[in-house]
């Protein structure tokens, strides 16, 4: 039974965000080796990267769920992650070309993590295409869910595919070899706090579309 | 062998189109499935062979104590409908030769034309035609070699007689009789001549 | 009724040789591939050609080029195993008398050989068009016949569902691309190495990727068949 966030909880979602928001462009400095105030971005950037692949594999998950179970709610969160995903995939896709251009002067470099971003849309468009061309749920709910259990198989081996992973554009502040965080007290802060509000905003809306989702199926019964 | 099924029912989304339906058939007995178009003929079929799940209920195949769903005893299922196509590519023995194999079947050479003969046909006339070329009605006495060339417990018929001449009819009627002598048999069909072939009688509504 | 054990192979090598024949006598899926295949190598051909590219630059431009040919016949070609079973309304009779395994099997079987058709055509013909030269032919062709096998598997898996959507032309290639980009990745990859280095080993890392994606697609798509295929 998917419950619905309480006001308490949704008041402190909005004001922790709008913190967030604060802290990044007015308390954290602007970090060394960026250029200029594009710093600010690593704040938004990085945790919509990391929603849309953690949805990537909750998708995988109730999809393997559902055709273990056939419950129409195990489909209903499969789908409602990937809709969430792939639209953190866009944002992480546009908000990263931005700072490249920024950065480096160019939209697009096909470095390995834009490579990978790019990869995650395609298989999230896949995904969501195939929905939309079948009519069935429960033919919808199973094809889909086939579909993303072999993406999240394959998908890894770009990994491996692309050599040299770790030795991208991409500042290694935060995911590097040596495995440490590089980050000043201010930015660190701010950073982890984005994270996790992120988080809390995903699952928020990951909530609510399960429920619409049933309240759709209810309705129609 | 015996054909349980209890509480079948079938919805496409929320129009309910069969049930709940149960009954039981043993050896021997030969069942008329009559009703309109659209009264759930063809879906009722259609579950008992595995090809569509049923929204409640089951169907279960027993025999030697063991229970099988439709899925897991398609070697003692045969079935025949009018949606059901043979490859037009290929002859009628490539066709039967071909399914025979599938089902693990190890028929010598001239099995395939024994099943032929066995539906009325004549093998050296379809020998080398490809089934897309035989009329509506070779083509219906080639997939009732197809359902029945495995010897299954349960034959599912649907609209049996439809497109066929007398000779053809007559034809149904020994492979409905020669089934009744080793199974089950289910008939479902608009057509009276078909379902005088039966022993007794569901209507669904 | 003891449910008798269907020996798989042999009822795949059924499918396979019933396959065979139907597209022997009709040709769609063949003449389709070999087609676009010729058209897509001629324009490269005329438009790359031999002297077009500087030295330096060919093994990395040609590389691309030809699996971008490979990759497109095979979008042409390989969803016909499981699409023309719906339309032809043929798949009934086939679901209820063939394991499913079996009828897997025979069409990756059967998208295996074709695949490996084309490219024996493709292939050598490029090779000349563009006097795209191999330095390492061995790993080149393994290369390509691990990374037809992951092409296959790949393919033949998504031509599964899309059979029983609507939109299966345009449908096939989006769902086919993101699964088979790691792998058409590494093959590029491997093969500009091939052209520009003698040893094997030097691309013998791409070789591993593409064995072990085989290996998981094939695996995977074995696992998912049988609720992919039942209603």
């Amino acid at each position: 039974m998917v419950k619905s966030f309480g006001f308490l909880l949704k008041a402190l979602l909005g004001l922790g965000m709008a913190a967030i928001c604060w802290g990044a462009f007015l308390y954290a400095r602007p970090a060394q080796n960026f250029v200029g105030e594009s710093s600010r971005i690593v704040f938004f950037h990085v945790p919509q990267a990391w929603v849309s692949t953690l949805a990537f594999f909750v998708a995988a998950w109730y999809s393997w769920r559902y055709l273990r179970t056939r419950r129409i709610e195990d489909d209903e969160a499969a789908s409602a992650a990937a809709r969430l995903g792939f639209l953190f995939c866009v944002l992480a896709t546009v908000t990263g070309s931005i700072f490249a251009r920024v950065m480096w002067n160019s939209y697009w470099n096909w470095d390995p993590r834009e490579t990978s971003i790019v990869l995650l849309l395609l298989v999230y468009g896949a995904y969501l295409g195939l929905r939309g061309a079948l009519e069935d749920p429960e033919r919808r709910a199973t094809l889909s869910a086939a579909y993303a259990l072999v993406a999240v198989v394959t998908v890894p081996f770009l990994m491996f595919a692309v050599p040299r992973m770790y030795q991208s554009l991409h500042p290694d502040t935060v995911i590097n070899a040596r495995g440490k965080i590089e980050m000043s007290a201010d930015i660190r802060i701010i950073f982890f706090s984005s994270m996790v509000a992120f988080m809390a905003l995903s699952y928020w809306m990951w909530n609510l579309d399960r429920r619409v989702s049933r309240i759709v199926r209810e309705r129609a019964a | 062998m015996r054909l349980v099924a209890e509480g079948l029912s079938r919805s496409f989304g929320t129009r309910k189109v069969i049930g709940p339906l149960s009954f039981s058939l043993e050896n021997g007995r030969v069942l008329g499935v009559a009703g309109e178009n659209g009264s759930g003929k063809t879906t009722l079929l259609r579950v008992l062979a595995g090809l569509i799940r049923p929204s409640s209920g089951r169907v279960v195949f027993e025999e030697d104590g063991m229970s099988l769903a439709p899925r897991d005893a398609s070697h003692a299922l045969g079935w025949f409908a009018p949606d059901l196509a043979l490859d037009g590519a290929l002859t009628a023995a490539e066709n039967l030769d071909f399914f025979a194999a599938v089902r693990g079947l190890r028929p010598d050479k001239g099995a395939a034309e024994r099943w032929l003969a066995g539906v009325g046909l004549d093998p050296r006339r379809v020998a080398d035609v490809p089934l897309r070329a035989l009329s509506t009605g070779q083509r219906q006495r080639v997939k009732l070699a197809y359902a029945t060339l495995h010897d299954p417990g349960v034959l599912l018929l649907d609209e049996p007689g439809a497109n066929l001449d007398e000779a053809g009819r007559a034809v149904v009627q020994k492979v409905v009789a020669s089934q009744r002598s080793r199974g089950i048999a289910i008939i479902a069909s608009n057509d009276l001549r078909d379902l005088a072939l039966a022993d007794e009688r569901l209507a669904l509504s | 009724m003891n449910t008798p054990e269907v020996p798989l192979f042999r009822a795949a090598m059924a499918v396979v040789r019933r396959d065979l024949l139907a597209e022997w006598r009709t040709r769609i899926a063949v003449n389709a591939l070999f087609l676009f295949a010729f058209a897509v190598l001629v324009l490269v051909g005329y438009a790359v050609g031999p002297t077009r590219l500087a030295p330096e630059d060919r093994p990395t431009v040609n590389a691309v080029l030809l699996w971008i040919v490979i990759f497109f016949s095979a979008m042409t070609g390989l969803s016909r195993v499981f699409v023309k079973e719906e339309e032809a309304g043929t798949a009934s009779a086939l679901r209820l008398a063939a394991p499913p395994p079996a009828i897997l099997l025979g069409k990756y079987l059967v998208n295996i050989l074709l695949l490996f058709a084309v490219m024996a055509f493709i292939v050598p013909l490029f090779l000349v068009l563009t006097s795209f030269e191999i330095k390492c032919p061995s790993l080149f062709i393994v290369l390509l016949v691990f990374g037809g096998l992951g092409l296959a598997g790949a393919s033949t898996f998504t031509a599964a569902l899309v059979s029983k959507a609507a939109a299966k032309g345009a449908l096939f290639a989006v769902l086919s691309i993101p699964l088979l980009l790691p792998p058409l990745i590494a093959a590029v990859s491997g093969t500009q190495v091939a052209a520009r280095e003698t040893s094997f080993a030097a691309g013998l890392d791409f070789v591993r990727v593409l064995v072990a994606y085989d290996g998981v697609v094939t695996t995977a798509a074995f696992a998912l068949f049988d609720a992919v295929w039942r209603e």
